[in-house]
C-alpha cells in the first residue's frame, strides 16, 4: 500500500531540505526522499560563499532578498548555528585586465541595485591587511559573507524533521508515477510513495528524474574541488575570490581556512560518477592561493575532497512548476551558486507551492527556456 | 612524469617481501615508506619471532627488517623511507612527499602495505597524559630509550599487551598489572606466562573504568564486567599508576587504499574494515594488490607470504614469470600460510573457547585465567619429562602448551631431544631417548622462553634448573636471590651457578640456578636479591 | 520501505545522561553528549554526525575516532557499526605544508626543467 503525502521532495540538499522547512512554517508536511545521505551531495562540499556579486541579473533579487531578510536572522530562526558572517566579497585583482574586467561587472552590478564598488590596492589593506601586495585593486561588496553549508544544510534538515516533515533517507527515486495526466507519486527501489505533487531538488541527479517524465535539460555534472586547511587563529572573515577565478575562499568559524580552486579543464574531465579528486588541483589551487597569500605557506592542508556541480547551460537554476505535467515542479541546477541562495529558493519554492504564486517572480527560471539559437 | 613497474606503498614486512619476490623475477621496484626505518612494525620488536625457519623464526623483530631491506637492496629495490605516499589516483598515479618534496609518478601495479594502527577506547580521562598507546610506548623504551612511566597499567592481554608488558619490565618500568575485558588471555601463553612469572597480576574480566589525575595520569580504576560486558558495582580496585598503556587491538590502515578507489567491507574477522580482495591480493581497481595487516590483522610471518603472493601476481601480470611457475610459487606460499593458520589461534578462531588441545590434552585453565600453567596442570603436557629422567640427568622441560605455529625448539636441538609432529602448530614434546648435553640452545631459541633444563638429582637435596634470562644488570656466578614460581611468588632460595653468553643465543642468556629439590618443579624464575619483591 | 529509513519529529527534549562529558573524538573534543544529542535531533549516519559536530575533522582525520565513534554510534542506535556508514578518506594522507603542495614540479616538468 503506498503512503499518501502532500508534497514529495526528492533530494536531500541543502535546497530539499530548505523547501522542506519553509513548507512546514506554511503548515504543509512534505515527504523528502534522499537517496545516500543528507547533504551528502555538493551541499556539504560547497565553498560556502554567500555571495550577490557576479550574479546573473536573474538570480540578483533572489540572492539579495536572502542576505538582506533570510540569512541574518538564519541561526536563530533555525535554532543551529548556521556560521553565517557578513564580512564582505573582496574579489582581488594583480593586472590591468583583471581590473578591466571586474570594473566592467561592478559598473553593471551597480545598475541593478547592488551596493558594490572598486577599491584599490592600498583599500585591499586597509581591509584585509593580510593581502600581499602584488593585488593592485578588488571589487567589494561589504554585504556578501559566507556560512557552513554542512551546517546549515543539516540545521534546515533538523527544524524541517522537528515541524513534523518527514525524511526517508537511503532510497533513490527510480520513477515518477503518472496517473490520469497528473503526477501521482514517485516509485523508489525500497517503495512507492503518493502526492499530486512532487519536486525535483536531486541536484546533479535531477536531470536523470526529469527524463522519467520526458523532459530534459541541458545540464552536465562538473567536478571541482576544494581543501582545508588545519586550525589556525582567525584572521579575517570576508569571502575573497580572485578575477582570474583561479581560487576562492574563506576562513571558517573553527578556524581552517576553506579554498576552492581548479586547474581550468573541469569542464572536460573523466567524469563517471565518482567523486575523486585529481592529481593536479589541490596544487594548481595552492599555487594560486600563495600567489595572493604567500604568508600561507607552511598552513597544513588536511583534506582535499571534490563536490559535483550541476551546471547549466546558461548558468541559472532550473525552478518553478512544468504546467504541461501538473505536480512535476524543479528546484533544479544550481551550478556554483546554490548555497547562498539556498534560503530565498526554499522560501520561494514553498509560497509557489502552496500558494500557487511566489513574491518574487520566478519565470526566468523555467525548464523550457532553452530554445534553439535560430 | 617518471614510470615504475611496481610501486610498494609501507616497507613492513609485507611491502618488502612483495618488493623482494617481484625484484626477483625482474619487475622494476620502488617502495616507500613515511618511517625513517625499514621494517615496519618490526623495527620495533626487540623480542624474538615465532613461526618456523622459513618464516624467519627465533630471529628479533628487528633484524627480520633489516634482513628484509638488505635483501630488497640486493636485488636493486628503491626502497625511499621517511617518504610519505600522499595520494593514489586514478591511472595509477602516486604522488609522494619527501621532506618538503612533491613527486608525481605513475605506476604499472601498486602495492599497497601500509599496516595497521592502534585502536582506543575512550573512557574518563583517556585524553590525560600518560595514557599512551603500546606503539607509543614500545617506540619510547625499544628506540629511544627512556621509561614511558614508572608504574604501569597495561590494558590488553592480546600479544601487543604481554609483549610489549615484558618490554616494558625489560626497560626497568614496574607493569602493576595487565587487564583484560575477555575472561581469557587473548596472546599467547608462553608471552603471557613470561610476565607473569615476575610477578605481574592478570586480571580478566576486568576493563577501565577511570583515569584520573590533575595534569597527568596519577591512578586508574579498574572494574571487573559481567557475561554481558556490564561493570559490576564494588568490584572497583583503585591501581597508583602513572601510566596506562593500551594494547585493544589494531585496525587495518585501509585508507590509502580506499582514497585509491578500492572498495572495502566491514570484516571483524580481520580487524575492520578492509580492502576487499581475492586470494592473490588483487583488489577491485585493476593493478592495485593488498598485503599484510592492511587487508587483516595477522602476523608478520603471515604478512611476508601475503606479501610474496602480491608481489607475484604483479610480476605476472607483467609478463615477468610464466603462469606455470606462477602457480607453483603460490601453490608453495599458500601451504606455508596455511600452515601458520592452524592451531587455536588460527583464522577464524578468535573468541573460541578451546578445551584441548590438537593432541587432546585438556587445556591449562589457569593459563588463560591467570597467565601461567598451573604446576598442578603441567605434568600432562608432552613436553614435561617423568620424574625418573628428571632424577636421571640434565633434561629439557618445555612449558609450550598452546598450539601455535612454531618450531625453532626442534631446530635448536642437534641432539634431536625435541621433536613436534607434522604440523608446525603440535606441542613440542621430548624424543624417547633424551641425551641432553645442556647446551642451552634451545633454552635461548625459544621465543615463547618457555624451555628449562632440569637436574632434580643436581646433589643431595638439590635440583639445577636452568631457565633463559633476559633482563639487565646480568646475574653472574655466585649470586644469590630468590626463586620464583610461575607466578612470581617466592618460593625459595636460588644460588646461581653460571650464565651463559653466547652469540648463537642472540641476547638471551642462560641462567643455571641450584634450589631445593622440592622446588624442582616449582621455582621457574630468578629474582637477584635486593630487588624489591613484587607480592608477598 | 524499509522501516528504518524514515526519520520523523524528535520525541520530547533531549535528556542528558551521567557519560555526556566522556571525549570520543579528541583532535575536535567532541563528546559523547554531543553525538547523542545530535542523534536525538534526528542525524543518522557517521558522516552526518561528522558534519555537525566535526568529528574526526581534525588533524588526524579520525585516524583514531573513527573506529570508536562508530562503535559508539552504532550500540547507541542499536546497530551494527557497518550500518552507520564510514567516512571517506582523502588525500592528503597526512597533512602537508601549502607550499609543498604547491611545488609539486609539474609546471617545471612541463618547461622541461625536470625535477
Ligand atoms: C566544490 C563546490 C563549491 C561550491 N561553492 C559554492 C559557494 O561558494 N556558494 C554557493 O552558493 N554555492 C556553491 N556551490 C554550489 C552548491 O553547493 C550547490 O548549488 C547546492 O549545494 C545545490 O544543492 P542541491 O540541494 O540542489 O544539491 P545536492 O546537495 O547535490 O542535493 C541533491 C540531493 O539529491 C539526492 N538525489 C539525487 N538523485 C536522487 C534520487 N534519484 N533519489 C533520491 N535522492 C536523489 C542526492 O543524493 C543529493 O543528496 C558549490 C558546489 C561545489 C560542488
Ligand atoms: C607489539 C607487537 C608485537 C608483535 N609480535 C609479533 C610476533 O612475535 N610475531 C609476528 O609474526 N608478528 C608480530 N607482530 C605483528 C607484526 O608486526 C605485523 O603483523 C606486521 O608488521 C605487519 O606487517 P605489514 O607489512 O603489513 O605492516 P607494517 O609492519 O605495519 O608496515 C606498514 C608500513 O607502511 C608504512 N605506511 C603506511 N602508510 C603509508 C603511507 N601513506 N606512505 C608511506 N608509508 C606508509 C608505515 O610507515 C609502515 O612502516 C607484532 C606486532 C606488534 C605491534
Ligand atoms: S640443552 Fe642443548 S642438547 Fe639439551 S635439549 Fe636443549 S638444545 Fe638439546
Ligand atoms: S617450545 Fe618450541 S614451539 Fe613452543 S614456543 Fe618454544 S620454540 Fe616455539
Amino acid at each position: 500500500m503506498a503512503e499518501t503525502n502532500d508534497v514529495i521532495i526528492i533530494g536531500g540538499g541543502v535546497i530539499g531540505c530548505s523547501i522542506a522547512y519553509y513548507l512546514t512554517k506554511k503548515g504543509i508536511k512534505p515527504l523528502v526522499i534522499e537517496k545516500r545521505e543528507i547533504g551528502t551531495g555538493g551541499s556539504s562540499r560547497n565553498g560556502g560563499g554567500v555571495r550577490q556579486s557576479a550574479r546573473d541579473p536573474r538570480e540578483l533579487p533572489l540572492a539579495m532578498h536572502g542576505v538582506k531578510n533570510l540569512w541574518p536572522g538564519l541561526s536563530e530562526e533555525l535554532g543551529s548555528d548556521v556560521e553565517y558572517c557578513q564580512g564582505g566579497n573582496l574579489r582581488m585583482g594583480k593586472t590591468e585586465a583583471h581590473i578591466k574586467f571586474l570594473t566592467a561587472m561592478v559598473e553593471s552590478q551597480k545598475k541593478l541595485g547592488l551596493e558594490l564598488e572598486m577599491v584599490d590596492g592600498d583599500r585591499v589593506k586597509e581591509i584585509l591587511p593580510y593581502a600581499s601586495d602584488s593585488i593592485i585593486g578588488a571589487s567589494w561588496c561589504p554585504t556578501d559573507g559566507h556560512g557552513n553549508p554542512m551546517l546549515t544544510t543539516l540545521a534546515f534538515y533538523k527544524k524541517a524533521l522537528e515541524k513534523g516533515a518527514e525524511f526517508i533517507v537511503g532510497e533513490s527515486v527510480e520513477d515518477v508515477i503518472i496517473r490520469k495526466g497528473k503526477v501521482a507519486g514517485v516509485r523508489t527501489d525500497g517503495g512507492t510513495y503518493d502526492a499530486p505533487l512532487v519536486i525535483n531538488a536531486a541536484g546533479v541527479g535531477a536531470r536523470d528524474i526529469a527524463r522519467k517524465v520526458g523532459l530534459d535539460i541541458p545540464m552536465q555534472p562538473r567536478l571541482v574541488e576544494v581543501i582545508v586547511t588545519d586550525q589556525q587563529p582567525v584572521l579575517f572573515d570576508q569571502m575573497l575570490g580572485t578575477a582570474g577565478s583561479d581560487f576562492y575562499g574563506h576562513q571558517s568559524k573553527h578556524g581552517s581556512f576553506v579554498f576552492g580552486g581548479m586547474t581550468g579543464w573541469e569542464d572536460r574531465e573523466f567524469y563517471d560518477h565518482r567523486q575523486v579528486t585529481k592529481s593536479n588541483t589541490a596544487p594548481a589551487t595552492c599555487r594560486a592561493i600563495l600567489d595572493y597569500f604567500p604568508w600561507m605557506e607552511r598552513t597544513n592542508v588536511v583534506r582535499a575532497w571534490s563536490g559535483i556541480l550541476a551546471v547549466v547551460a546558461d548558468g541559472v537554476p532550473v525552478m518553478g512548476p512544468a504546467e504541461e505535467l501538473p505536480g512535476f515542479y524543479f528546484a533544479s541546477c544550481f551550478c556554483g551558486h546554490g548555497y547562498g541562495i539556498s534560503p530565498a529558493v526554499g522560501e520561494q519554492m514553498a509560497e509557489l507551492v502552496a500558494e500557487g504564486r511566489s513574491t518574487l517572480p520566478l519565470d526566468a527560471f523555467r525548464f523550457d527556456r532553452f530554445l534553439p539559437k535560430n | 612524469m617518471r614510470r615504475v613497474e611496481l610501486a610498494v606503498v609501507g616497507a613492513g614486512p609485507a611491502g618488502l617481501s612483495a618488493a623482494i619476490e617481484a625484484a626477483r623475477h625482474g619487475v622494476e621496484v620502488v617502495v616507500f615508506d613515511e618511517n625513517q626505518r625499514p621494517g615496519g612494525q618490526l623495527f620495533k620488536q626487540i623480542h624474538k619471532f615465532f613461526g618456523s625457519k622459513e618464516h624467519r623464526a627465533r630471529e628479533r623483530g628487528f633484524r627480520i627488517g633489516e634482513d628484509l631491506l638488505k635483501e630488497a637492496r640486493e636485488l636493486n629495490v628503491t626502497v625511499e623511507l621517511e617518504t610519505v605516499v600522499s595520494g593514489i589516483y586514478d591511472g595509477l598515479e602516486l604522488v609522494v612527499t619527501k621532506n618538503d618534496r612533491v613527486e608525481h609518478l605513475r605506476a604499472n601495479a601498486v602495492v599497497i602495505a601500509t599496516g595497521a594502527s592502534e585502536n582506543m577506547i575512550p573512557f574518563p580521562g583517556w585524553t590525560l597524559p600518560g595514557v599512551i598507546g603500546a606503539g607509543a610506548a614500545q617506540t619510547m623504551c625499544n628506540l629511544h630509550g627512556v621509561k614511558p612511566g614508572k608504574n604501569i597499567l597495561m590494558v590488553g592481554s592480546g600479544n601487543v599487551g604481554v609483549v610489549v608488558g615484558l618490554q616494558l619490565i625489560q626497560a626497568g618500568c614496574s607493569l602493576e598489572a595487565v587487564i583484560d575485558a575477555s575472561p581469557r588471555v587473548g596472546g599467547y601463553g608462553v608471552h603471557a606466562a613470561k610476565i607473569a612469572r615476575t610477578g605481574v597480576p592478570f586480571h580478566l574480566r576486568h576493563t577501565i573504568k577511570e583515569v584520573y589525575g590533575k595534569d597527568r595520569v596519577e591512578g586508574a580504576v579498574i572494574v571487573e564486567v559481567d557475561e554481558k560486558w556490564q561493570p559490576v558495582p564494588g568490584s572497583e580496585k583503585d591501581l597508583k599508576v602513572d601510566t596506562v598503556c593500551m594494547a585493544v587491538g589494531l585496525s587495518p590502515m585501509y585508507q590509502l587504499s580506499k582514497i585509491a578507489g578500492c572498495e572495502t567491507v566491514e570484516d571483524p574477522s580481520r580487524g575492520g574494515v578492509v580492502p576487499i580482495c581475492d586470494e592473490y591480493g588483487a583488489t577491485t581497481v585493476p593493478g592495485i594488490y593488498v598485503a599484510g595487516d592492511v587487508s587483516g590483522i595477522e602476523e608478520a610471518s603471515s604478512a611476508m607470504i601475503g606479501g610474496k603472493i602480491a608481489g607475484a601476481s604483479a610480476a605476472l601480470k607483467q609478463g615477468y614469470l610464466a603462469q606455470d611457475v606462477f602457480e607453483e610459487r603460490y601453490a608453495a606460499f599458500r601451504k606455508s600460510l596455511e600452515q601458520l593458520r592452524q592451531g587455536q589461534f588460527g583464522h577464524g578462531m578468535k573468541g573460541k573457547k578451546i578445551t584441548h588441545t590438537q593432541e587432546g590434552i585438556e587445556v591449562s585453565e589457569s593459563l588463560l585465567c591467570r597467565g601461567f600453567v598451573d604446576e598442578s596442570e603441567i605434568l600432562r603436557f608432552p613436553g614435561i619429562p617423568s620424574e625418573e629422567i628428571r632424577m636421571r640427568g640434565l633434561t629439557p622441560v618445555i612449558e609450550c602448551t598452546q598450539n601455535i605455529p612454531c618450531d625453532p625448539c626442534r631446530e635448536a636441538c642437534v641432539k634431536g631431544c625435541i621433536r613436534i609432529g607434522e604440523s608446525i602448530t603440535d606441542l613440542p614434546s621430548l624424543s624417547k631417548e633424551v641425551q641432553c648435553t645442556g647446551c642451552g640452545m634451545c633454552v635461548a631459541a625459544c621465543p615463547g622462553q618457555a624451555i628449562f633444563l632440569l637436574n632434580q638429582n643436581y646433589s643431595d637435596g638439590e635440583a639445577l634448573v636452568v631457565l633463559p634470562y633476559e633482563f639487565q644488570p646480568l646475574p653472574e656466578a655466585g649470586d644469590e636471590g630468590t626463586a620464583c614460581d610461575r607466578s612470581g611468588n617466592p618460593v625459595g632460595k636460588a644460588k646461581v651457578l653460571k650464565v651463559q653468553k653466547a652469540k648463537t643465543m642472540d641476547g638471551t642468556a642462560v641462567l643455571s640456578m641450584i634450589v631445593p629439590r622440592e622446588l624442582a618443579m616449582t621455582a621457574r624464575f630468578f629474582r637477584p636479591s635486593g630487588s624489591e619483591e613484587r607480592r608477598a | 520501505m524499509a522501516e528504518s529509513n524514515r526519520r520523523k519529529a524528535p520525541e520530547g527534549e533531549y535528556v542528558p545522561k551521567a557519560d555526556d562529558d566522556l571525549l570520543i573524538c579528541r583532535c575536535e573534543e567532541v563528546s559523547q553528549g554531543d553525538i547523542r544529542r545530535a542523534l536525538h535531533q534526528g542525524l543518522r549516519t557517521m558522516n552526518e554526525i561528522k558534519r555537525e559536530t566535526r568529528l574526526g575533522m581534525g588533524l588526524c582525520q579520525g585516524q583514531t575516532c573513527t573506529r570508536i565513534a562508530r562503535a559508539f554510534i552504532a550500540r547507541e542506535l542499536g546497530v551494527a557499526p557497518g550500518e552507520v556508514g564510514l567516512p571517506t578518506p582523502r588525500t592528503p594522507a597526512r597533512p602537508v605544508p601549502m607550499t609543498v603542495i604547491a611545488r609539486d614540479g609539474i609546471m617545471d616538468e612541463a618547461a622541461g626543467e625536470g625535477i
